[in-house]
């Protein structure tokens, strides 16, 4: 069921900064539907979760994850932290233990000090926190391997952009299910860049 | 000499009676004690299942079809084990011999041994009737062999192309045993994407290169939409003197071909303020 829609997302740290990308395909089983699919969503401008697995599952946890940081934000009058929000997205999968979203989160932010955070988590919300990447997805083998093989600690915006790229493009190629091009997000604590990537289209 | 028939003794002590009670009766016959560990109540089951196993529900596209001046075949290249691509370089369209070309879908095992086999068969034709095996002799062999194979777990969906003494030929093959005369065929999970396109650009009369771009623009659109299909686009032509490859694209370079990015259009853009 995780491979009905098909998906990639993975997140790098740099220096003082991170990287969250996504493919862009869209499918039904093995045909395409739409390669404009948005499966990085934006918390607050420091925040970002990218939800892989089924697709009507990821936007409808967004959609709820977006209600419970809005209360917070009413009550608390400030932005969630990166780890007070994986706890969050944790507890709300669990919740669901016998009936669970067909989705693996991947939370990307930047907390207190401008440190950046990510964490991934599996369907029912056990939390795996990284120093270097994470990964998601139908190609999320490939991307291990090509993530652990391109990066190096401490890396530049410009430079974590074009490895993160590399690791997205190269792993989608050899995945049926997803690629189709990609969408990639460099978080530092002064911008937001969003690039779209043109890839293999098939 | 008296012929030692000790070991034709039954001893198993049959009653007569119908011609099932011989040695089948279970009344007095030693059976064999089965395990309790490992039997199957449902063999016929489980043997499907080990069948269903390998079948990898052809992944991919190639199509071909018959113009006034030959036939032409084209494939893509990729090869998927369920999401995973083991390769996007394969080989998909296979020479049998000079003037015949077969093209594989489903188990790359079964289609290249029993083209490589049917080749044979038509080399060993040639040999024993001083004259070339016609494209129907040949996909009926192929055929026959196939449905001699039915139900036992081969996948292939395959066309035989060529060019005979009656001019050229097409047939669609498959471990069904289906043989179908044709003149447009497209066999693959990406098959019903390139049938749009095909259907649509196809006219009898067409010079080579046109034929081959409506080939080659079909198999793009089935990689671009199916994910089991993609890596490059081979294009072949069959014509009286034989098959000639005429291209070989990577599908990815393709699209950027076929859809140019547009700059997008930008209204205002922030620009360096230079420090005063």
């Amino acid at each position: 069921i995780f491979e009905y829609n098909g998906s990639a997302v993975v997140a790098m740290v740099g220096k003082n900064c991170f990287a969250i990308a996504s493919d862009r395909r869209l499918g039904v089983q093995l045909q395409t539907v739409a390669t404009d699919f948005q499966r990085v969503f934006e918390i607050h401008p420091k925040l970002y979760i990218g939800l892989s697995g089924l697709a009507s599952d990821a936007q409808t946890l967004y959609q709820r994850l977006v209600f419970k940081h809005k209360l917070y934000q009413l009550r608390e009058e400030r932005d969630m932290k990166p780890e007070t929000f994986a706890s969050l997205v944790s507890a709300m999968l669990y919740e669901k233990r016998f009936g669970p979203y067909f989705c693996q989160p991947i939370i990307a932010g930047l907390g207190q000090d401008d440190v950046p955070f990510i964490c991934t988590m599996d369907c029912i919300g056990a939390k795996e926190l990284a120093k270097d990447f994470v990964v998601s997805g139908t190609a999320s083998e490939s991307l291990y391997g090509a993530c652990e093989s391109m990066y190096k600690p401490n890396m530049e915006p410009d430079e974590l952009f074009e490895t993160i790229s590399q690791a997205l493009l190269s792993s989608v190629d050899r995945d049926c299910l997803s690629g189709w091009g990609g969408y990639v997000l460099v978080v530092t604590p002064t911008e937001v860049t969003e690039r779209v990537l043109k890839g293999r289209m098939d | 000499m008296r012929l030692d028939t000790s070991a034709l003794d039954n001893h198993f002590a049959a009653p007569a009676g119908n011609e099932f009670s011989g040695i089948l009766a279970t009344d007095n016959v030693p059976s064999l004690e089965f395990p309790e560990v490992a039997t199957c109540n449902d063999f016929d089951g489980f043997q499907k299942a080990t069948k269903e196993m390998l079948n990898h529900k052809k992944g991919t596209t190639t199509l071909a079809f018959i113009f006034d001046k030959g036939v032409i075949v084209a494939a893509d290249s990729r090869a998927s084990m369920g999401g995973y691509i083991s390769s996007q370089t394969v080989r998909k369209i296979i020479e049998i011999n000079p003037y015949m070309l077969g093209t594989m879908a489903g188990g790359a095992a079964d289609c290249q041994f029993w083209h490589r086999n049917l080749g044979v068969k038509c080399r060993l034709h040639e040999l024993a009737n001083k004259r070339r095996i016609s494209i129907a002799g040949s996909s009926k062999t192929l055929a026959n062999i196939l449905y001699s194979y039915r139900g036992m777990g081969l996948s292939i969906g395959t066309m035989i192309a060529g060019f005979d003494e009656t001019g050229p030929g097409l047939y669609y093959v498959d471990s069904e045993g289906a043989r179908l005369k044709g003149t447009r065929f497209s066999v693959g999970s990406g098959s019903l994407y390139a049938y749009g396109i095909l259907d649509e650009g196809y006219k009898f009369s067409m010079p080579i290169e046109e034929a081959a771009e409506l080939a080659r623009r079909a198999i793009y659109h089935a990689t671009h939409r199916d994910g089991a299909s993609g890596g490059c686009v081979s294009v072949y032509y069959v014509g009286p003197d034989g098959w000639k490859k005429l291209s070989g694209d990577d599908v990815g370079e393709l699209h950027y071909q076929y859809n140019p990015v547009q700059e997008a259009f930008v209204e205002q853009q922030m620009a360096e303020v230079p420090a005063a």
